[in-house]
């Protein structure tokens, strides 16, 4: 009998150990030797992780996503990087942090230096690479690479509207789109008109009309429209879900294997549940109030609870379409050998005087977003309870493809899918919309979690320079007790570890 | 054939339609840079000096057809609706009231009703306003000709708009390659 060297020993043990850490450790992993899995992105715009019944919400939003949640690794502490679109996305497609990859404006870009580090440029042509945002800031972002985008679908497919003819600017998305949806044609408000007095107005009149006809038996309140300020396109999720679908089934017979991303608006504002949806939550729940935030608008409670209650409906409607979309792609075998990644850009915030996501508030509800990835013929449900942040999706997405991670991506393989647990990790999220991407971070809100505490900072704010909130998560997880005051101690270790990656991420634009 | 012969007769001259023309561009294009000067900036806040001048191409490019689109529309409206009322001569005079009313309609409505809250105004207001527009606007084309001093301050205004349509069209035109160069990249 041949005797085991200590090598030969630690060979096979190390092998033991990777396999189950790597993806195919999952015990229903069926994808074929040798071929790639596919990787489907499904993003819902604006979706608190707070709201899903699944994580303890007391409605019933979604039924659906916690049936997949059984079949999946489900992250429990999941955070964007940021509070609003345009960052967070780009935090989870470039792997970084926001004060790296520089997209911090409201509808801003990522920096030069950054934009090859994305899911389309890395997993290469060796993936048919498809992409289709409905909400426009995250289509922009992606418009700075687009010719490694395979098939890209402008934000109007699928819309009521149709196709909105932006496709002969294309190879130039990212500048058109800044200045014709941006500009010319629509404003974000901010006190600045419509660009093009002409076909600007005409167009401005032509969808508000359309959309103001769409009121129906079915959508009594009107059907839902990107963006809110901007006057785009009015849509309807049933058509969009089914346009999800009818583009899978071509990708899965057409290219295989693909990288798909479906960056999809609802539950964002405006809320607009269908009407068989309108009826829901009609309960006594009241959720805790909590006290007004010095920097927010001051919003009633009642008028708080009314567009929570909107927002929950709006979730059902979508978990409805998202239980059918997943129960025609058990149906056809996609879910066998593809990855299908379920997540957010940002969360949704209904408390403290203050209804939406984005300006300065970096509480749980508007941080914390779902992330759910389904592996090839996983039947087992899988969680993970230590924090991650969506800049982790990029190496994971790179690992389970077996493609090189890039040095300077700032995120980490997902613990589950090859990555180790690091309790010890800071996960850091900012909005800095205030401040220029070309010069050092100097105005911002940061939070950065470590363990079950968290930290919020406001440099560069009046007033708020030094006004520091510091929350136990695990005993307070409503984040209602600050406890700044009380724990000097950790309040200062907290405030020198983040302060040092700050003044480390401004070290490149030193004399700046 | 008699309706073909009017036409031909009041069609407008070169020169008139020229000045006309200049109006709509100096009005168009000062409108569009006037508006994005609130979004400058934040555009300095995240696009290079290049990126923010191809943004400023794509402005010029639909400013000229802005203008275009508008020039058509008041030489339609001579064509039809001033076809028997007026004189020829007095078409530079009247169409440029037509412009200013026009564009005063649009711009004013564009800066009153910005926000998501107003889509509601907005859309109800929509058909009060387009009367008013017509019922000031076409009596104003008919009279603003006939008031000597009035015709006389908008061909001089007309005049001096010439000089900044052969700065805004040049511009269109290195515009349009610019953005034909972006897309065919």
């Amino acid at each position: 009998m041949s005797q085991l060297s200590r090598r030969d020993f630690l060979k096979v043990a190390g092998a033991a150990f990777v396999s189950v850490l790597s993806p195919r450790s999952l015990s229903s992993f069926r994808l074929d030797a040798g071929r790639k899995p596919n990787i489907i992105i499904i993003l819902w715009d604006a979706f608190s992780a707070r709201h899903l019944s699944l994580f303890g919400y007391p409605r019933l939003t979604t039924p659906n996503v916690d049936a997949f949640a059984e079949r999946s690794t489900v992250f429990h502490a999941h955070y964007s990087g940021s509070n609003y679109t345009t960052c967070g996305t780009a935090s989870m497609l470039t792997g970084m942090l926001p004060w790296k990859h520089g997209a911090i404006n409201y509808d801003g870009l990522v920096r030069s230096e950054f934009v090859r580090s994305n899911p389309y440029t890395l997993l290469g042509p060796e993936y048919h690479r498809f992409a289709f945002s409905q909400n426009p800031w995250p289509d922009r972002l992606m418009g700075q690479y687009y010719g490694d985008v395979d098939r890209f679908l402008p934000p109007s497919a699928y819309s009521l509207l149709g196709d909105d003819g932006a496709r002969i600017l294309e190879n130039d998305r990212a500048i058109a789109s800044v200045a014709l949806d941006s500009f010319l044609f629509s404003t974000q408000g901010g006190n600045a008109p419509i660009g093009s007095p002409v076909l600007g107005y005409l167009n401005k009149s032509r969808v508000l009309n359309f959309t103001d006809r769409q009121k129906s038996d079915s959508y009594s309140k009107g059907v839902p429209q990107v963006m809110n300020m901007n006057y785009l396109f009015p849509f309807r999720n049933e058509m969009v879900y089914g346009g999800v679908y009818s583009e899978i089934s071509r990708l899965e017979s057409e290219a295989p294997p693909y990288f798909a991303y479906f960056h999809l608006y609802s539950p964002h504002y405006p809320y607009r549940p269908r009407n068989d949806f309108r009826r829901l939550f009609r309960d006594d729940y009241r959720p805790i109030v909590k006290p007004s935030h010095p920097l927010s608008a001051g919003l009633h409670e009642d008028f708080i609870l009314t567009q929570r209650t909107l927002y929950d409906r709006q979730i059902a409607q979508i978990d409805a379409e998202f239980g059918r979309l997943i129960a025609s792609l058990d149906e056809t075998g996609v879910l066998e050998n593809s990855y299908l990644i379920f997540t957010s850009d940002h969360g949704e915030m209904f408390e403290r005087g203050f209804v939406g996501h984005g300006f300065q508030f970096m509480y749980e509800p508007v941080l914390q977003i779902p992330l759910m990835i389904h592996a090839p013929g996983q039947a087992q449900r899988n969680d993970i309870h230590t924090p991650t942040s969506n800049i982790d999706l990029l190496p994971t997405l790179l690992s389970i493809a077996g493609r090189e991670i890039p040095p300077d991506v700032d995120g980490r393989i997902l613990p589950g899918f090859g990555g180790a647990v690091d309790e010890d990790r800071p996960i850091i999220s900012m909005v800095a919309t205030e401040n220029s991407a070309f010069g050092p971070m100097k105005k911002a809100v940061i939070s950065m979690r470590k363990r079950a505490y968290k930290l919020i900072a406001y440099p560069g704010y009046d007033g708020m320079d030094q006004a520091f909130e510091l929350y136990d998560l695990e005993n307070d997880p409503e984040e209602l007790e600050n406890l700044a005051a009380g724990d000097g101690k950790r309040l200062a270790q907290m405030k020198d570890e983040l302060f040092g990656y700050l003044d480390a991420a401004n070290r490149p634009f030193a004399g700046k | 054939m008699k309706l073909l012969n009017r036409i031909v007769e009041r069609f407008p001259d070169r020169q008139s339609i020229r000045n006309v023309f200049a109006v709509i561009v100096t009005l168009v294009y000062s409108w569009t840079l006037f508006t994005s000067f609130y979004k400058l900036p934040s555009w300095m806040f995240y696009l290079n000096s290049k990126e923010i001048a191809s943004v400023y191409a794509y402005f010029f490019v639909f400013d000229f057809l802005d203008s275009v689109l508008l020039l058509a529309v008041v030489l339609l409206l001579e064509m039809t609706l001033f076809l028997f009322v007026g004189k020829k001569d007095e078409f530079q005079a009247r169409s440029m009231m037509v412009v200013l009313v026009l564009l005063g309609f649009s711009m004013a409505r564009l800066a009153l009703f910005q926000d998501y809250e107003d889509i509601g105004t907005f859309l109800s207001s929509e058909l009060p306003w387009v009367g008013l527009t017509a019922l000031i606007g076409i009596p104003l084309a008919l009279v603003v000709p006939g008031i000597r001093w009035l015709g006389g301050a908008l061909e001089g205004f007309a005049d001096r708009a010439v000089i900044l349509m052969f700065i805004y069209i040049p511009l269109s035109f290195i515009s349009f390659v610019v953005v034909l160069f972006r897309n065919l990249n």
